[in-house]
């Protein structure tokens, strides 16, 4: 059961209800100030209280990230005497996730722009800012960190006015770490945030923000009541998807959720319905009741695309049967993940999934590989390209085995991004270069404030998927942050570079590549293997090639010798062991042709040369 | 033909003492001073009594190893004691073999008077290399004609098997310089040679070196040209390999001590860290002299850990040292011992390594030859056992 100090009145004032969300960039201490806020409204108990409140996945509280949305809704009494319904709704912070990020802004009234004391201004407080204002928020600018003996108030406050034009004066001072200045945080967000528009008694409309999975209940869809109310028993309809349902149950979400009679316009809130999956359902769609239905859907309806593909493979193809389970699962939670049949000569059986960045990607191999047990491996990440064939055809390949015949193409195309990049000047030279390496066109900077420059390059996404974030962080010694939005396609000379093993292709190593590029990644492939296959009775050449063309080898030579010198008493048990190890290591080895290469090769093409 | 008595077993003796520590060298070893070596006799004499029953055990010895460390350091007195104590505990068979590890320095005509009339029949010199820059750069601390001496000394004082250890694959060491010391090493004619392989151990002087840079261990080409120079030279010399590092002028000559731990035959050692295996369990004594001098102090055998060898780490271990050794793996043997056949699951792999020369099948025996010799690790990591649940069934009736 909720605390008493949770359970609202069954009709709420709307003049008293306050929808906000926080913005930050990764590591501002967002979860650590949302944890603060629930807790000063006796949202939890202190037995109850643990870090990362509303991160409720493994993933998410290891990595420190948020990737599902959440809310909570908190009662707060103000200094004026009045309580007020402080709906928190806490957002993905990561580019791969923006589309969650704008659904849930648009969910909201006003935002507390949170800027660490030390670290200031960085790429996703600005990206973050944009948005918001996108969606017409009221800002409050949040200084956190406080405590820390680096913090620099004065120069975040000029920050605040020079990269962000807002006000720095009007900016909250606090530290969620020791609790210091939440009041005035509360106070703020009741204070100076507007009460949501709209009436209960117009037609109405919700606006779904997000949706989760309960084991028990199907599809958990979170949502915004417009105008309006919705209640148990209503039959509503989705305004996108045309389906029906019956309202089962609506309410608050505390730390679990709490049912109420109904939700009125101007609340955030949840609806269950009978949905089995969050499929069924399209994030940004509008509710509505069937009979009285709304004119119109509410805008910000946006399919999620992925972006980036790539083949997962079970290790042992027994595994195949359990990947088929794990996926369906995971989907049930996560509508942005698609995936469909594939086959590698090289790898067997696996999936062709599509995902919104590189950052879920990894998250859906994690859990995959975390949760479900599986041992996977994974081909190189690729783009969707655009390919105009000589017969008119338009295609869109993310696949490299679906790519067609070079002949019989006319043009090919690759989608472009618009990479944000705040670093501190001196490495303005350096980023550059970078930004050109990568094909980067447009490159401009400006200076947001002394010493302090914002980078913007137009350049393809393929660029970027290929360690751009890593790099960017080594040369700018981890002052650099970075984000990007979807441009659109533009016209490329598009190869496909294959890599033999002892002349047998590795399918799942093939690659999509800009002309230009193909010879150092078809090296870097190359080396890359040449390091991690282990070397066996045979010599083993490794080429990249395009068509019959060779542009790349290198070569591992037979070994000779491996025989330790030694063995005797005490070595036996260490040796054995030692064998027993290889020999489980070999589990995890894919057989191409005669030549064994292990997991780890598939996933060493993928990592940077720090040497370089 | 193999010499070894499968029936009789052996004892280990761990002499942890050294003047210094050698760069390349993990063993349990300690620099001891007079008091600590009294001390140390005093506390082995108590092991091998709190032993006394699975020594009694073990039923007849055939053999003796007095291996370190520098077993050489210990004063006569010391060894009558501890000669007498083990003839007093355990089964020594008539024609049981000492066999002793010595340190060319230590090399006196008496020294070697007295070790040879306390029974040691096979003397084994820690001769390490035959040019005082190569012993320089290995840390020790004697030099190439003091090593000399010592081995004619040895040859005199009526040893009947008279063997020395060399290192190979050190930086800078190409064929010309090895095969030299080679020759150098026959013209002294001992009876047995051990030739190793420069190992860098990891948490050794060397270990820290190579990971520095300050130079680099042999590379792989290298090593093997050397490892195969050594076999195919001192074959036309005369000595046989019967392992991967040690050569015998005569079958007589091959350690029938160390030949016991490649075929499971049991053990019992006693000094730190020293191992023993009674046919079914290994297990090792405490490392540090200190601990293992407290626990036997406190009347309790001082081991420090054990494992019990199922039949799949059995099966896997004799794949990993039979194809150590020329004589190779005797299939019947390992049927009888596992009640399975050990290339059950690995057919197609040994028809190909057959067919390309690195094993030899005859006679029942899967030989391998020194091209399988030099890569015997990887043949064992790619060996496939039969699975646990196969083995077991056929079996457990």
């Amino acid at each position: 059961m909720p605390p008493d100090s949770l359970v609202a009145p069954e009709i709420p004032d709307v003049e008293k209800i306050r929808n906000f969300c926080i913005i930050a960039h990764i590591d501002h201490g967002k979860s650590t100030l949302a944890d603060r806020l629930i807790q000063q409204c006796g949202g939890v108990s202190d037995r109850e209280f643990r870090d990362q409140l509303l991160d409720s996945m493994d993933i998410e509280r290891e990595r420190g990230i948020t990737i599902k949305s959440n809310t909570i809704t908190l009662p707060y009494k103000a200094r004026d005497g009045e309580t007020y319904q402080l709906n928190l709704i806490d957002t993905p912070g990561h580019v791969d996730f923006s589309h969650e990020v704008r659904r849930s802004l648009m969910s909201c009234e006003g935002a507390l722009l949170l800027v660490d004391a030390s670290q200031g201004v960085e790429a996703q407080t600005v990206a973050n800012l944009y948005l918001a204002l996108e969606f017409d928020l009221e800002i409050i600018p949040v200084i956190n960190k406080i405590d820390l003996p680096a913090a620099d108030i004065d120069r975040v406050r000029e920050e605040i006015d020079a990269d962000l034009g807002l006000d720095p004066f009007e900016a909250v001072l606090c530290s969620a770490k020791t609790g210091k200045g939440i009041e005035d945080v509360l106070e703020a967000i009741a204070t100076r945030l507007p009460a949501p528009k709209g009436t209960s008694d117009a037609p109405t409309q919700a606006l779904v923000f997000d949706a989760q999975y309960d084991v028990y209940r199907g599809a958990v869809m979170y949502l915004r009541i417009r105008e309006g109310r919705l209640t148990k028993g209503d039959k509503v309809l989705l305004m996108h998807t045309g389906k029906r349902y019956e309202v089962e149950e609506v309410g608050h979400h505390g730390l679990q959720r709490v049912p109420r009679k109904s939700l009125e316009a101007g609340e955030v809130g949840y609806l269950i319905a009978g949905v089995k999956s969050v499929r069924d359902i399209n994030i940004g769609d509008t509710i509505t009741i069937a009979d009285a239905p709304a004119e119109a859907p509410l805008p910000g309806y946006q399919e999620a695309k992925p972006v980036v593909f790539a083949s997962l493979y079970p290790v042992s193809s027994d595994d195949y049967g359990d990947l088929i389970k794990a996926l369906d699962k995971l989907v049930l939670n996560d509508a942005a993940l698609t995936f469909e049949k594939d086959a590698s000569a090289a790898l067997g059986f696996g999936f062709r999934c599509g995902f919104l960045g590189l950052l879920h990607l990894e998250v859906v191999q994690e859990r995959l590989e975390r949760e479900y047990n599986l041992n996977l491996l994974l081909s190189a990440p690729t783009v969707r390209y655009r390919i105009l064939l000589e017969d008119g055809e338009e295609l869109m390949v993310d696949n490299p085995s679906l790519f067609p015949d070079p002949s019989t193409i006319k043009s090919t195309f690759e989608p472009y991004i618009k990479a944000s990049v705040l670093i501190p000047e001196r490495y303005i030279g350096a980023v550059m270069e970078l930004c050109r390496d990568r094909r980067g066109e447009n490159t401009n900077f400006s200076y947001l404030a002394v010493g302090r420059v914002e980078l913007t390059s137009e350049m393809p996404l393929a660029e970027v998927l290929f360690d751009f974030y890593d790099r960017l962080k080594s040369i700018t010694q981890g002052y650099g942050s970075f984000d990007y939005e979807m441009l659109d396609y533009r016209l490329n000379d598009l190869v496909k570079v294959d890599i033999l093993v002892n002349g047998e292709r590795v399918d799942a190593l093939s690659q999509l590549v800009h002309s230009e590029r193909a010879r150092p990644r078809g090296l870097h492939y190359c080396e890359k293997l040449a390091d991690t296959i282990p070397k066996q009775q045979f010599k083993i050449a490794i080429q990249g090639v395009i068509g019959g063309k060779i542009i790349a080898r290198s070569t591992i030579n037979a070994f000779r010798k491996d025989v330790t010198a030694k063995c005797y008493g005490g070595d036996i048990t260490r040796k054995r062991k030692l064998l027993e190890k290889q020999k489980e290591g070999k589990k995890r080895m894919k057989m191409v042709g005669a030549v064994e290469i292990p997991q780890s090769a598939f996933i060493a093409v993928l990592k940077t040369d720090a040497s370089k | 033909m193999p010499t070894v008595s499968w029936s009789a077993a052996g004892i280990y003796v761990h002499v942890p003492f050294c003047s210094a520590i050698c760069p390349y060298c993990d063993f349990a070893v300690l620099v001891g001073n007079a008091r600590k070596r009294q001390d140390y006799v005093a506390t082995l004499i108590r092991e091998i009594q709190l032993r006394a029953e699975s020594i009694d055990r073990l039923g007849a010895v055939d053999t003796i190893y007095f291996g370190g460390g520098t077993p050489s350091l210990l004063e006569r007195e010391q060894l009558q004691v501890l000669f007498e104590t083990l003839a007093s505990t355990a089964h020594l068979t008539d024609d049981c073999r000492v066999f002793f590890e010595a340190n060319p320095e230590d090399v006196t005509p008496a020294r070697l008077a007295n070790l040879h009339a306390l029974g040691v029949d096979t003397l084994t010199l820690g001769v390490q290399a035959l040019d005082d820059d190569a012993l320089a750069f290995l840390g020790r601390r004697h030099r190439a004609q003091e090593a000399r001496q010592a081995i004619r000394l040895a040859r005199d004082a009526g040893f009947e098997t008279v063997s020395f250890d060399l290192m190979y694959g050190l930086p800078g060491q190409d064929a010309t310089a090895w095969r030299q010391t080679l020759d150098q090493a026959v013209a002294l004619a001992p009876d047995h040679l051990s030739c190793y392989q420069l190992t860098i151990e990891s948490r050794t002087p060397f270990d820290r070196a190579v990971r520095e840079r300050a130079w680099h261990p042999a590379d792989e080409l290298t090593q093997a040209e050397l490892f195969r120079l050594t076999h195919e030279h001192l074959r036309a010399c005369g000595y046989l390999a019967y392992e991967v590092s040690n050569f015998a002028r005569h079958p007589r000559h091959r350690s029938r001590h160390n030949q016991k731990y490649w075929h499971h035959v049991p053990y019992v050692g006693v000094g730190p860290a020293a191992h023993s295996f009674d046919g079914r369990e290994r297990a090792w004594n405490e490392r540090h002299l200190a601990h293992w001098q407290r626990h036997v102090q406190a009347g309790r055998i001082p081991i420090a850990g054990s494992e019990s060898i199922d039949r799949r780490a059995l099966a896997l271990e004799m794949v990993m040292l039979g194809l150590r050794t020329t004589d190779g793996i005797d299939l019947a043997r390992c049927q009888r011992r596992l009640g399975f056949d050990i290339t059950a699951d690995v057919g197609r792999r040994l028809a190909e390594w057959v067919a390309d020369g690195l094993l030899i099948r005859e006679a029942g025996r899967l030989r391998p030859t020194l091209d399988g010799l030099a890569v015997a690790d990887t043949l064992a990591s790619e060996w496939k056992l039969p699975e646990d649940e196969q083995c077991l069934t056929e079996t457990d009736a």
